[in-house]
């Protein structure tokens, strides 16, 4: 309890400094206005900036030296991550830097890390990922997309959804079946698909919030070389739960979670009930403080993974559940308290707003489109990157040992 | 007011719930609320209900109507609920005919048969930019003319206001010190501008800007120019009970829809429903629905008794729905998993409408404020 194994960290400020001096340098005035409005940005632009980064190795700063990082410890990556999300710049994908690429530089072959790494350092590859399937969401092991081997290939057929980035993306990291005879995790490998391949077709998925990220990705008789397996045939949960384990070093994004409330202010400030601005309601003040006090036991939970990661090589199990848990809560509340307001102009939403250069009539504040977006969007928080009933049944299981 | 009894209320009850489950499914809500689709809403329907006898259930009978109560009404809205249905009821039957009904003149109330058949509809136009859900900040000037007024200012999107034949206006006569007067104002008045858009629920509406709009002196509601402050208090309260009411129906079918859903996915070897935790939160759905749903009723029977509290009540009540629809709504989608986030399933739209209703006229926290500032005129 209370035992502190972090160290503060002077190079930390200078790093933090040439983080926020690249941004104001290097992140377009244009992106940067679409960032603020929650508009759309398309393929080439969120490419450009992600090469912007790749240029810096910046994308790929955790990995170790020797796959083309640049060893970065938990807390570097942490600054940032932070420093990014306050300048709001377009988040990066993580399919590649974050995922496939460990799983490539810890099981893969030498020419598979040779072919692929590059690509996902420099950001001339878009990756999507193969995961989840109309019967397999929660229980993903329960995948039924098919790879059965015929000579040099594998042929593919099934079908992945919730793939985000599928209609962009160039290559994907995808689960499928290779022995159905087996207990469910003991029949998966971990096959990469060239998007180009014949037999793909992707379908994209409209969510809630009319916006376009999602698909569902269709294999039929799609020929994949074995040589793009990673690792042994029959041994991809592994490396899937490798994966997840990795993902879950992510840190909640401290720096967009302050900007929620920086939002949540101004419109407070900017918005008036009676002829009075609503920041002087002390109902919205209390509420301000008691996001506040949230946020701030959020920033608390993620110093203590940084320190378990520091001192332990990853997360705990529980600290990172508990982590997960708590940040998605806290962006639903944030957000929530940002369309009480947005309802004083009857949450009119003008999803046309979101594309950039419409030049129609706004109704109501300019930010309204993208933050009611932004709310629709993370109804899905408590959902995607396992649900808040699974990280409970994780706790319970891992941490609780019930 | 001679309310139907208990026989006709389920016969009234059966029959809309009948017309929309099969006249109005999720489909038919998808192609109304394409923002490709000229009206946003069903004129066709609109008439139907006007044939049905429906959109006169609360006016009075020398208007054509059943003069029934607020319940009947409530009745209608909970089945419009049930459907998402998009029409006008709350600009129109609720809103624009109860300012008229409560401030028109004998000779104005004539504008009611036209509601009722189904040929005129309102939009109504009261708020303003900075009103927030307060009820009385009015800064649009009615300057008295030879002829009539002539109405300048800025009100708030209003649902509606972009396709109905007149717009119920209120304005101050004179300058911002004067008494809050209602107006109708043809939509074609020359001086108004519209900014058109739809709410997140997919319903139609428009901000509206008056630049020296002339109407004669017969257009304001009433014989004199009395302060209307306390009606327009009625007309929302009202409008409260409306959506109170209509959220009433779309918790109860979103919440079977949830209760359906978990009984059919499986994951894990079994159904979702067999997990204890979930069949909790559906059983939590559901007191959370029936709450908000004893809640309005009680509500509704005050106002159709004229009951010395009932304001109070309908405020209490937009509370206990304002909770349940956020709970509901978000619950709904949360136990759909990806599905309950595409665009496809009905429940987003389901939880989009929870939203409004919660917010409509004011929230939870707004309501809450009211009541804690009321000064406690109500009988015990």
């Amino acid at each position: 309890m209370f035992i502190r194994t972090a160290q503060a960290d002077p190079s930390l400020d200078v790093f933090r400094a040439e983080v926020r001096a690249f941004l104001a340098e290097e992140l377009p005035g244009e992106t940067k206005r679409k960032q603020e409005l929650g508009q759309f940005i398309d393929r080439e632009e969120h490419g450009a900036w992600l090469r912007r980064l790749g240029a810096r190795d910046w994308l790929t700063g955790k990995w170790p030296k020797e796959h083309g990082g640049l060893d970065w410890g938990p807390e570097q990556f942490s600054v940032f991550s932070e420093e990014l999300g306050r300048a709001d710049a377009p988040p990066i994908v993580p399919f590649g830097v974050n995922m496939v690429g460990p799983v490539l530089y810890t099981f893969g072959t030498e020419k598979q890390r040779k072919q692929y790494l590059p690509g996902i350092i420099k950001h001339d590859t878009w990756w999507c990922q193969g995961y989840s399937e109309p019967g397999a969401g929660s229980d993903l092991a329960n995948l039924q997309t098919r790879a059965v081997q015929d000579g040099d290939n594998y042929v593919v057929n099934g079908q992945k959804i919730w793939t985000s980035y599928a209609h962009w993306a160039d290559m994907m990291f995808c689960l499928v079946r290779t022995d159905t005879e087996v207990k469910k995790q003991e029949g998966i490998s971990f096959l990469l698909i060239d998007m180009k391949t014949p037999g793909i077709t992707v379908r994209p998925i409209i969510g809630i919030t009319k916006g376009h990220h999602l698909n569902e990705v269709f294999f039929e008789d799609v020929r994949v070389p074995v040589a793009n397996r990673v690792g042994e045939e029959n041994q991809g949960w592994t490396y899937a739960k490798f994966l997840l384990g990795n993902e879950r070093v992510g840190v909640a994004d401290i720096g967009k979670f302050e900007r929620y409330l920086l939002s949540l202010q101004q419109l407070l400030n900017d918005t008036k009930e009676n002829g009075k601005p609503l920041a002087g309601e002390p109902e919205f003040q209390q509420k301000v403080a008691d996001l506040e006090v949230s946020l701030e036991t959020v920033k608390a939970l993620a110093a203590d993974q940084l320190s378990a990661a520091r001192r332990d090589g990853s997360p705990t199990l529980m600290g990172a559940a508990a982590l997960k848990l708590r940040s998605s809560e806290f962006q639903q509340d944030a957000l929530q308290s940002i369309m009480d307001v947005l309802a004083r102009h009857s949450l009119v939403y003008q999803t046309d707003a979101l594309h950039p250069g419409w030049n129609g009539d706004l109704v109501g504040p300019d930010e309204m489109a993208g933050l009611i977006y932004e709310h629709l969007y993370r109804r899905a928080a408590t959902i995607y990157g396992g649900s808040s009933e699974v990280q409970k049944n994780i706790i319970a299981k891992g941490a609780l040992r019930l | 007011m001679p309310a139907f009894n208990s026989e006709e209320r389920q016969l009234l009850h059966d029959s809309v719930q009948g017309f929309f489950q099969s006249q109005y499914n999720f489909e038919h809500f998808r192609k109304l609320s394409d923002p490709a689709h000229a009206d946003g809403f069903d004129r066709a329907a609109w008439t139907e209900y006007a044939n049905l006898g429906w959109l006169g259930v609360a006016l009075p009978e020398n208007a054509g109507g059943t003069a029934a109560g607020m319940t009947e009404l409530g009745i209608i809205m909970a089945a419009a609920g049930s459907a998402l249905a998009l029409e006008p009821f709350l600009a129109t039957v609720v809103l624009g005919a109860s300012a008229i009904e409560f401030a028109g003149t004998p000779a104005q109330q004539s504008l009611l048969s036209d509601i009722g058949t189904g040929s005129y509809t309102l939009a109504f136009c009261h708020t303003e930019p900075d009103a927030g859900f307060a009820r009385g900040y009015v800064n649009t000037i009615a300057r008295v003319t030879d002829s009539g007024f002539s109405l300048s200012g800025e009100k708030s999107f209003a649902l509606h206001a972009q396709a109905a034949d007149a717009l119920i206006v209120s304005a101050r006569i004179g300058d911002a010190d004067g008494p809050l007067a209602l107006f109708v104002v043809p939509a074609s008045a020359s001086g108004i501008t519209r900014k058109t858009a739809a709410t997140l629920d997919n319903r139609r509406g428009a901000s509206v800007t008056l630049t020296d709009v002339n109407v004669d002196g017969i257009s304001r509601l009433g014989s004199t120019d009395q302060d209307q402050t306390a009606t327009v208090d009625r007309i929302l309260d009202r409008a409260v009970m409306a959506v109170c009411a209509e959220a009433a129906g779309a918790m109860e079918t979103v919440t079977q829809q949830t209760v359906d859903y978990l009984t059919t996915r499986e994951q894990f070897g079994q159904p979702l429903a067999k997990f204890q935790v979930l069949q909790h939160r559906l059983v939590d759905m559901n007191i959370s629905s029936e709450s908000a749903r004893a809640a309005t009723h009680a509500a509704l029977i005050a106002l159709d008794e004229s009951a010395a509290d009932a304001q109070t009540k309908v405020w209490r009540a937009k509370v206990q729905m304002a909770r349940s629809a956020r709970y509901v709504g978000g619950q709904a989608i949360q136990l759909h998993g990806g599905m309950g986030m595409t665009d496809e399933l009905a429940i987003g739209h389901y939880y989009k409408r929870l939203t409004l209703c919660e917010t409509m006229f004011g929230d939870a926290q707004w309501y809450l404020k009211q009541l804690a500032n009321a000064d406690g005129s109500e009988s015990s």
